[in-house]
């Protein structure tokens, strides 16, 4: 799980281009979207898209997304079970 | 002089509904919808979904589909007229893209099979196609394009610079909206249902709608409705998301009722923007609830029947909303069941059969450019203030980018001699962006930004723009080329929403009102070559309905791949440049200061006398020559052999003896260059001079007298900056 995070952090940056920003700036327990980071419902999107073609995981409404993207920890625990319901 | 009026003379649809007007009248009488599954490419797999394709339409003709689509509209529009229009206003997104996509997805290189691809073309082939030898403009701000457009032909009609205008809008179903509103999550995987409490999206859909607008100072014979005006806003919040509160929505709204004089009581039926996304909706209901109150008109969104046609949605509508003051249908919110009490709206939820005498149609886009036009009863006789004209407006500030650099750099590069051909870096254009607010733009809307933010710091005005004209020639090709690349490289399973909202032709000017915090009117035009005049023939054509601060910019970038492919004058030109100029502006309201006055916009196809016609608009030959102390031609390198001709041809005709500066010499070839050559122009106006360097004799010196910049090539434009001491 921690392990995924870290993972989970460097690949926002870079799917972000959150050029100013740096893994030890990402608090797993933060709010992710519309927190610090400036992270906005663009980039949820842009996550979505990382997230199916990285670990065939899918989140396609809006209200799920919302609960998904609480914070970076809910995001990580709906990948890591979901992934190990269906495995690549 | 009686108040000149406005009349819909001709309508033509195209639709998923069908082919032509009564064909439609029977659909909404009877509440179909057109919305099913795609025919016309195979989506990936997991990736289908409902859309409005417009059934049995197997082209004939070697251009787009958007193109085909368009014509067949305008054709039916003008089937009971045998004169061509004067003008040409068309709003459209797509343009040349379901042709441009499928040889991408080839790895064709032959640029010749690119030649439709700008927005631009598809206007041009109507004129062509219909004989129109007058103005002809091409606007841009995705899902409001097709309002917008006819917005502006009302104003053209209006001012009298037009007295009959073909405006409208089209776009074609093509992979880019289809797997890029899916990828923003908005589609309704069972079709949209407007207003629905279970509404989850939109449906991506085709069509076209044209309207012939015609002036007159009472009803003409066989008049639809009468145009009684238009109102446009910006929300200035966010690129792809509705401001919740429905702020622009609202100011648009509010802008068309004072715009066509009528009272709100007056409105009996509002044809929403209704996409069917959550956040349309719920945004729209709110600023309806603000507008209205307790006075709610009969309202319903038609995207049920239709589909979201993007561009043509706003004109398509139009169309509805015609047909409500004369044929007296009042159409349903096609496919709503249960409206969503959250809305509070109720909507029409089968066809009445009711006239109504005001109506009044929703449309609002990507960018936050939202555009609401009002139509009435053409036998009713609406008493309106008459508007005043803004035909030349006062430079308070000025930028450009160019090869060379910001605009003193420029002017630097220039006084040593030298050309400000070339591609800034990236790293230089962005020197004076918040970093953070800008990491996910690309070039084009950096260099759009910085060229906004630097005319705005120069300029001596405390407040910033509140409308903003933009023209682009191609716009953002990065983010286009990347959303196309990466969705062919995944097999048609992954695309970016970032770069899907960022490529449209005006994110540009949409990201620049959310920094400026412009919530005026927002316009986007694309006429190639002559994009900036388009944007500043835009700008003096509805700066009178706010009357604030405006900012008018031009830019392009140079894409590696893409640019030799869409511009000749690129391959040709052979020294890859991009850049673009930006003026800020306020109505001439007396004083001295420096000012801008568009002169002249016409095709020169099928336009032998052009030339005389340009010199007499300019008040002939003696008057030219006392005017102008100095030309700036702009000649685009595909049309050099016809440039250097009407050169030669205005010249000698005005008998011009001033420094003649073949601009694109010094600015590189771009479409856009022009708004770099009219920032530099306001530079030479204020030192009075320009220098040797780049009349390529001695110094001229201005001495009072004006800089004439005109476009050469397909049109021929004029517009003047002088000093007014």
């Amino acid at each position: 799980m921690e392990e995924l995070i870290a993972e989970l952090k460097e690949k926002i940056i870079e799917t972000l281009d959150l050029i100013d920003v740096t893994p030890e700036d990402i608090n797993e327990d933060d709010r992710l979207v519309g927190g610090a980071l400036g992270i906005d419902s663009i980039d949820v999107l842009e996550l979505v898209m990382m997230i199916d073609k990285d670990y065939s995981v899918k989140i396609d409404s809006k209200e799920l997304g919302e609960k998904i993207f609480a914070s970076l920890r809910t995001l990580a625990e709906y990948i890591n079970k979901n992934r190990q319901e269906q495995p690549r | 002089m009686n108040r000149r009026r406005v009349f819909i003379t001709g309508m033509g649809i195209i639709s998923p509904l069908g082919l032509g007007v009564e064909r439609h009248l029977d659909s909404l009488k009877k509440n179909e919808s057109g919305i099913g599954p795609i025919s016309l490419f195979t989506p990936s797999p997991g990736n289908s979904f409902p859309v409005g394709e417009v059934p049995g339409f197997a082209q004939s003709l070697h251009v787009p589909r958007t193109h085909e689509l368009a014509l067949v509209a305008a054709r039916e529009a003008l089937s009971q007229s045998a004169a061509a229009p004067d003008s040409i206003v068309l709003g459209t997104t797509t343009g040349g893209m379901p042709v441009t996509e499928e040889l991408l997805k080839k790895n064709e290189t032959d640029p010749e099979l690119y030649r439709y691809h700008s927005t631009s073309t598809v206007a041009e082939f109507l004129a062509s196609e219909l004989h129109c030898t007058g103005m002809v403009l091409t606007i841009t701000t995705a899902c409001s394009s097709g309002a917008a457009a006819i917005k502006l032909a009302y104003e053209l009609v209006r001012t009298g610079t037009a007295r009959r205008v073909l405006a409208g809008g089209a776009d074609a179903l093509c992979r880019l909206t289809y797997y890029g509103f899916n990828s923003l999550q908005l589609i309704d995987p069972a079709g949209a249902r407007p207003l629905d409490r279970g509404r989850k999206g939109m449906s991506v859909a085709e069509g076209s709608a044209m309207l012939l607008l015609e002036a007159g100072e009472s009803r003409p014979e066989g008049a639809i409705a009468e145009l009684l005006g238009g109102g446009l806003s910006c929300d200035a919040f966010h690129p792809a998301t509705p401001h919740p509160e429905g702020r622009g929505a609202l100011a648009a709204m509010r802008q068309a009722v004072q715009n066509a004089g009528v009272a709100l009581t007056e409105i009996r039926y509002v044809n929403l923007h209704g996409t069917g996304t959550k956040d349309n909706d719920l945004a729209e209901a709110k600023a309806m609830n603000s507008l209205f109150g307790n006075g709610m008109p009969l309202l319903s969104s038609v995207k049920g029947a239709f589909g979201h046609t993007l561009a043509a949605s706003g004109a398509i509508e139009a169309v509805v909303c015609a047909a409500a003051v004369s044929e007296g249908i009042i159409p349903a919110n096609t496919r709503c069941t249960e409206p969503d009490p959250e809305l509070n709206l109720k909507p029409v939820l089968a066809p009445l059969a009711e006239r109504a005498g005001v109506v009044m149609s929703n449309s609002f886009g990507f960018g936050g450019n939202n555009a609401c036009l009002v139509l009435a009863d053409p036998c009713m006789n609406h008493e309106k203030p008459e508007a005043d004209d803004a035909s030349e407006f006062e430079i308070t500030g000025c930028a450009c980018i160019t090869g060379a650099g910001d605009t003193d750099q420029t002017m630097q590069k220039l006084q040593d001699g030298g050309a400000c051909i070339g591609t800034l870096p990236l790293a230089d254009i962005s020197k004076s962006l918040p970093p953070r607010e800008v990491r996910r733009l690309k070039r084009l809307p950096r260099i759009a930004l910085a060229l906004a933010m630097e005319a705005r710091k120069n300029s001596n005005q405390d407040q910033g723009p509140s409308a903003i004209f933009f023209g682009t020639s191609f716009g953002p090709m990065s983010e286009t080329y990347d959303f196309i690349t990466r969705l062919y490289a995944s097999n048609e399973q992954f695309t970016s929403p970032t770069e899907f909202v960022g490529s449209v032709h005006n994110a540009p000017a949409g990201m620049a009102a959310i920094m400026l915090g412009a919530s005026g009117a927002n316009l986007t035009l694309t006429g190639g070559d002559y994009s900036f005049e388009q944007a500043l023939i835009a700008a003096s054509l509805t700066a009178t309905d706010d009357g604030g601060p405006l900012l008018v910019m031009g830019a392009d970038e140079f894409h590696e791949t893409l640019s030799p492919l869409f511009d000749e004058s690129v391959r040709l030109g052979r020294s890859p440049s991009d850049g673009g100029g930006a003026l800020m502006l306020r109505k001439y309201s007396g004083g001295t200061g420096v000012r801008i006055k568009p002169l002249f916009f016409e095709n020169q196809k099928e336009n032998p006398a052009v030339v005389a016609s340009l010199v007499r608009r300019l008040g002939g030959a003696e008057e030219i020559r006392a005017r102008y102390g100095a030309l700036l031609a702009g000649m685009p390198m595909k049309d050099r052999g016809a440039c250097e001709t009407q050169l030669k041809g205005f010249i000698s005709a005005a008998g011009f003896k001033a420094p003649v500066i073949d601009f694109r010499k010094y600015t590189g070839e771009y479409g856009s260059s022009t708004a770099a050559a009219a920032a530099i122009a306001v530079r030479f106006i204020h030192e009075g001079e320009i220098p040797a360097s780049v009349t390529g004799g001695g110094k001229c010196l201005l001495g009072g007298r004006e800089i004439l910049i005109i476009g050469l090539g397909s049109f021929i434009t004029a517009f003047e900056i002088f000093n007014y001491a």
